[in-house]
């Protein structure tokens, strides 16, 4: 009934490992393209936090990842594969939108307005992915990846339709809000709101999951949907909520992207971060704990990378290539071990 | 030739499976190993076939020290292992599951000497038939002749009578004792006593990871008993009571359940009143019990508790009316893996706030963890418990005041101590009025037990008897669809 | 149990947190060392500046020829480039421009280019946090003391562009030149003015060139344009620049002119080509750009951008840097002249000779003054009047040019 979640339960040293030997792939690979690794992971470090404005930058990148990731990590304890993330995102990021380009209250009134929005907006495409599963009995793998397709078509059409710029018929976005509608910063970029915001969404993940009977239900629903229902869990209920939480998460996530970093609505608005924030989450192994720091790592990567073309001469995607080779070598290791560990314990089961 | 195991331990995390085991085993013995599930059996058969190795303990065959790391080291050393299911490829020929694991053994050849050996016990192979054919007997009986051709000495069973039919049983019994007699060692594992009585020289008792002891058969059965559960055993019978008021009620039922269908089924169950369901597996037994819990919807007819209509109204309905539903499989539509015991009484428990009171949580589940002998910790997972204890905490698991609990199969895989356990559990609830409707393949329960048995035959209700007036006989006949009265 | 988890949340996110303080102390000092250095005038090789490209810096087309000349002032001054490439919110976004501006500038730019249209709001925010670094946003016009969006405040942004509405017009001639079906097809990216401006300059061309080269009647030339939504193409966002120029293809076009950044109009018309049709194709922007399919190739519109950068980056060792606004046409002695002509147009194989003769009469026309296609009468695709007879257009009525012409089909505006 529930799609298996890969099993990840490896010890604090296999991640260890893991970045160890991703770390290790990563430096062959750039020595071979013809550059020094230590002169690589320094430009990474230095141009991801190398000044204030480059420290700010990558926390207001930090910041959607994190709040996608901790959604993620709700839909995934649910035993949910919320492909439908980077949907989510985008509508929270054009409900935000409608209320910069739209409402007249003031900053904070604008700003409440626009996180409830977008918060609203993630939610109900959440939930539509969700209903799509309980009702429609769409994997929601698939519901998921139409909804993207609806939400990022959705996003061209307003910014070349509706909301152009004056004159103009250009996929590059539209006008940039009045500054009412910016989060207000500290320096140039970092907004500490955002900031807040993410903080709240990863100690309210880890405490909903850690400390109450709804995060039990969930993860008992994720682990065995089944058992879940005859113990007496009204299994639907928790999928639709796990996708209405993740959703909204999400949606925060494109509010942030709109009003505190982009500050107008472009069509790659969601900037990916809903697929690395799949990545994230399977790094963390599902645990709330872990995704800050590990999204900080994922986005010094993306921030540095920048770095690597610039000085080096390196393409820069190869930022991508170590956030994807770092996942595939965490979840080989977690494999190896979880193989291992099915090898040395058999069960007391005579 | 002579086989010892001295001071095996093996721990998987806070349980020690095994305690520090010794034993010894002489040539030309049929030895038994008997205790009851979770004694630590298994394990010790593992360690000794290789398939894990001990945390310490040495394996001595012949005076020579044994080190094995996987079966094959065992093999090679002369130790074989015939496992409850045997691992067999089910599409691969006859002849290709004996070959296999011996990549460079002659077909031809190897085919003769199946053959042969085979023939030495009766067996007869169809060498070219997938062994999706085989029966779990023939199976047992390929395993067994393979094990002999890779140059098994030592023999282990790991209770080889679950799923055979009597005739196998009959015959691989005559094997082992042919085995025994041509000098191997034959080490038979098993939770019944009768099985080891009936067949063994001689016996190692274990209890809770340990060696209680040695005993010559043939011995009381009561000391064997005794050693087994470290206290005299009575099987609790049914003590006739007075049925209540109705507790769930059927008018009219139809139900299609894929190849089920029951049809203008009425039925009802009254408060402290137990009703067997019997059949051949998938006679329709499932579909009334899932029927009664709301999991399946029927076409026509009603369902009612108490008074209250629940036809359509869904397995929640059924639940806050207090039927409660325990299906067969514990661990795919009962308990969840990789969820704690603490988080599992959580889970069936009322709910109190939104916030969890872990301390509270742990505290009560150590007490329920008592209250009903499961072994186990507050943090074991479902999966790491064993499925007696497994299904303790199944019934741990329900609210005192069930008004009609809807079981299958409450006591298979059971030993002996965990089936009566079970039952007192039930009959205490009996008692206290509920209300209980069971299905189960094991005729002495379902006579023992019930105050009435509905017997299921080609996916329709057969018969309804009285279980008082009558016998296994007769229950067998009608199991097989044949009214004999 | 839980204790510990809590106590492991807590160290994570403290340690964390500590990291995070301590590379933020970091930055203060940094940023002043950076600031220090872009201050200090510097002689020809020791200029570092910086070059912002929104596609890729080989992409045949827009963002190479930027490219390229970034690489002229390195020969010329022996000065040296930074160079981010693919800077846009689809491939790059957690890195907006502005992000862009300030890394260059503290790793001692002390001029930068940012090349693209698309880069307007991240050239104005970069200009604005680094008022005392020259740079160029080229396309725009915030510079331009008469333009509709001149920024007073913004004393360090210039604007470069090329006429390129010569080079179009050449194009177009060409192109109604050479088609036989009397077929046109203009791949345009976004809609603004500047793409509106250079596809009425293409139509203007081939419909003179059809009419008095060729005699034909102009109501017999089509010449329809097609939006993909962007400068280039970006996967499930833009329309997909291939499908585009296939289907202009399918619906009898034989010559797609392209006013994207990148060659895929040229791609297309080569592969048609080899499978047998008779059709070609002008690519844009890029000097090389006929490379990728040279037979079907009528000849490629190019900017130079070379020379005016190179007065730029001078004025900028000088100390004599100002922001304005520079509209270059094409240097008519040679209009090829890598030195001298911001604009240029090169022919390409697929021209037939007397296509050729007829290009170079037309080109003499245009540098002789004898043609001026701006002039009226001449509506607005919705048939209001866009100039009255005998009324020659201003530069601002070409520069915010509002609809395309009577005549062409296609959208104005997206609806």
């Amino acid at each position: 009934m529930t799609h298996r979640r890969p099993v990840l339960h490896f010890r604090a040293g296999s991640r260890l490992i893991a970045v160890a030997l991703a770390l290790g792939f990563t430096s062959l690979l750039v020595a071979v393209a013809g550059a020094s690794p230590i002169e690589t992971f320094r430009l990474l470090w230095d141009g991801s936090l190398g000044t204030g404005d480059k420290f700010a930058n990558t926390v207001m990148t930090w910041v959607p990842l994190v709040l996608a990731s901790a959604g993620l990590v709700i839909t995934f304890s649910a035993g949910l594969w919320n492909i439908g993330v980077e949907g989510q995102i985008v509508m929270g990021a054009i409900a935000a939108s409608w209320v910069a380009r739209e409402v007249d209250l003031g900053t904070a009134g604008i700003i409440t307005l626009a996180i409830l929005a977008g918060l609203a907006g993630g939610l109900l495409w959440g939930l539509l992915a969700g209903a799509l599963r309980v009702y429609g009995r769409v994997n929601e793998i698939f519901g998921g990846l139409g909804l993207d397709f609806v939400a990022t078509g959705l996003v061209v059409y307003l910014v070349i339709g509706p909301w152009k710029r004056a004159g103009i018929a250009s996929t590059s976005g539209t006008d940039p809000f009045p500054r009412e509608a910016w989060l207000p910063t500290i320096g140039n970029k970092l907004a500490p709101i955002a900031v807040i915001l993410a903080v709240l969404a990863v100690v309210g993940v880890y405490a909903l999951m850690r400390g109450t009977y709804f995060g039990l239900r969930l993860k008992a629903v994720g682990a065995n949907a089944t058992s879940a229902f005859i113990i007496g869990i009204r299994t639907h209920r928790y999928l639709l909520a796990a996708m209405a939480i993740g959703g909204a998460l999400a949606g925060v996530a494109g509010t942030v992207q709109v009003i505190g970093f982009q500050h107008k609505l472009v069509p790659a608005i969601s900037g990916g971060y809903g697929f690395l924030g799949i990545l994230v989450v399977l790094l963390a192994a599902y645990r709330a704990a872990f995704i800050a720091p590990i999204a900080f790592f994922f986005v010094m990567i993306s921030v540095g990378s920048s770095q690597l073309s610039l000085r080096l001469g390196l393409d820069s995607s190869i930022g991508g290539v170590i956030q994807g080779t770092l996942v595939l070598v965490a979840v080989l290791v977690g494999g190896w071990q979880a193989q291992r560990a099915r090898h040395g314990a058999v069960a007391v089961e005579d | 030739m002579s086989l010892e195991l001295r001071d095996i331990r093996k721990r998987f995390g806070a349980v020690r499976a095994n305690d520090g085991v010794s034993l010894q085993v002489e040539e030309g013995a049929l030895h038994g190993l008997l205790g009851e599930n979770g004694a630590g059996k298994s394990t010790l058969m593992k360690v000794l076939s290789g398939f894990i190795e001990a945390d310490a303990g040495q394996v001595i065959l012949n005076g020579r020290h044994l080190e094995m790391s996987s079966p094959r080291d065992a093999i090679t050393a002369g130790i074989g292992m015939l496992h409850q299911d045997p691992l067999v490829f089910l599409p691969f020929s006859v002849l290709d599951n004996f070959v296999l694991g011996s990549p460079n053994a002659n077909r031809v050849e190897a085919g003769a000497e199946l053959r042969r050996i085979g023939a030495g016990f009766g067996f007869s192979f169809d060498l070219t038939a997938p062994a999706r054919s085989l029966t779990v007997g023939e199976r047992q009986q390929l395993e067994i002749v393979r094990l002999l051709w890779l140059g098994a000495k030592v023999l282990i069973l790991d209770e080889p009578t679950t799923g055979i039919s009597a005739t196998q049983q009959a015959l691989l019994f005559e094997t082992l004792r042919t085995l025994a007699a041509q000098g191997m060692i034959v080490i038979f594992v098993s939770h019944k006593l009768e099985e080891v009585e009936a067949l063994c020289d001689r016996v190692t008792v274990m209890r809770r990871g340990k060696a209680v002891g040695d005993v010559e058969l043939p011995a009381p059965m009561d000391q064997l008993v005794e050693m087994m559960f470290g206290r005299p055993l009575e099987v609790t019978g049914r003590k006739p009571g007075g049925p209540g008021e109705i507790a769930l009620e059927l008018t009219d039922v139809c139900v299609d359940d894929r190849l089920v269908s029951l049809e203008d089924l009425s039925m009802s169950v009254r408060h402290g009143e137990i009703i067997g369901l019997a059949g051949l597996e998938g006679s329709g037994q499932r579909t009334l019990l899932r029927t009664c819990a709301g999991l399946i919807e029927p076409k026509s007819g009603s369902v009612r508790a108490a008074g209250v209509d629940l036809t359509s109204r869904g397995y929640h309905h059924h639940l806050s009316s207090r039927i409660h539903y325990l299906p067969a499989g514990r661990l795919e539509e009962g308990l969840i893996r990789g969820v704690t015991i603490t988080e599992h009484f959580l889970l069936a428990g009322e709910q109190t706030g939104p916030i969890i009171d872990w301390a509270e949580a742990r505290r009560r589940a150590d007490e329920m963890l008592r209250e009903h002998s499961i072994v186990g910790t507050t943090e074991s997972t479902a999966e790491s418990l064993s499925g007696g204890n497994q299904q303790r905490l199944l019934l741990a698991l329900m609210p005192d005041d069930v008004a009609v609990l809807l079981m299958e199969h409450p006591t298979r895989g059971l030993d002996l101590a965990s089936a009566d356990w079970v039952w007192n559990r039930l009959l205490a609830r009996v008692a206290g009025e509920t209300a209980i409707v069971f299905s189960s393949a094991d005729l002495d329960e379902l006579l023992r037990y019930s105050d009435r048995i509905v017997v299921f035959f080609g996916g329709r209700v057969f018969k309804v008897l009285d279980a008082r007036s009558t016998d296994s006989e007769r229950l067998a006949h009608l199991i097989g669809g044949r009214d004999v009265a | 149990m839980r204790g510990r988890a809590l106590l492991r949340l807590v160290v994570v996110l403290s340690v964390f947190a500590l990291v995070a303080a301590a590379c933020g102390d970091d930055d203060a000092t940094t940023t002043t060392g950076a600031a220090a250095t872009t201050t200090t005038a510097a002689a020809g090789e020791d200029l570092v500046f910086g070059m912002i490209l929104v596609g890729p810096q080989n992409d045949h087309g827009w963002s190479q020829a930027h490219y390229e000349a970034g690489q002229y002032l390195e020969q010329q001054l022996g000065a040296t480039m930074i160079v981010l490439d693919r800077v846009n919110p689809a491939d790059r976004p957690e890195t907006p421009v502005e992000q862009v501006i300030d890394d260059m500038v503290a790793q001692g730019a002390q001029l930068v280019f940012a090349t693209s249209d698309d880069m307007k709001d991240g050239a104005l925010l970069g200009a604005e946090r680094n008022p005392e670094v020259p740079m160029i946003w080229s396309s725009g016009d915030n510079a331009w003391v008469d333009g509709k969006d001149y920024r007073a405040d913004l004393a360090n942004l210039g604007n470069v562009m090329g006429r390129m509405e010569y080079g179009k017009m050449i194009a177009g001639c060409a192109a109604a030149l050479t088609t036989e079906t009397g077929k046109i097809g203009y791949l345009g990216p976004l809609i603004n003015d500047e793409t509106r401006r250079l596809a009425n300059s293409v139509f203007l061309g081939a419909r003179y060139c059809w009419e008095n080269y060729l005699g034909n009647d102009p109501a017999d030339l089509e010449f329809s344009v097609n939006w993909i939504g962007f400068w280039f193409n970006i996967p499930g966002v833009t329309l997909d620049p291939t499908v585009v120029a296939n289907d202009f293809f399918d619906s009898g076009v034989d010559v797609i002119i392209s006013g994207i950044d990148t060659t895929e109009g040229l791609v297309v018309a080569g592969q048609r080509a080899a499978g047998g049709e008779t059709v070609w194709a002008v690519p844009y922007d890029f000097e090389g750009a006929c490379e990728e399919a040279p037979e079907v190739c009528l000849g490629v519109p190019y900017f130079n951008w070379g020379p005016r950068y190179l007065e730029v980056a001078q004025s900028v060792i000088d100390g004599t840097f100002t922001a304005d606004f520079q509209w270059l046409g094409p240097d008519w002695d040679d209009i090829n002249n890598p030195e001298t002509s911001s604009v240029g147009w090169l022919n390409g194989d697929g021209l037939g000779a007397d296509a050729a003769t007829d290009l170079e009469t037309f080109i003499a026309g245009l540098a002789d003054g004898s043609i001026n296609l701006y002039v009226g009468p001449l509506n607005y695709q919705d048939g209001s009047v866009f100039l009255a007879d005998g009324e020659v257009a201003t530069d601002f009525q070409i520069w915010y040019t509002e609809q395309l012409l009577e005549g062409m089909i296609g959208a104005s505006s997206a609806g």
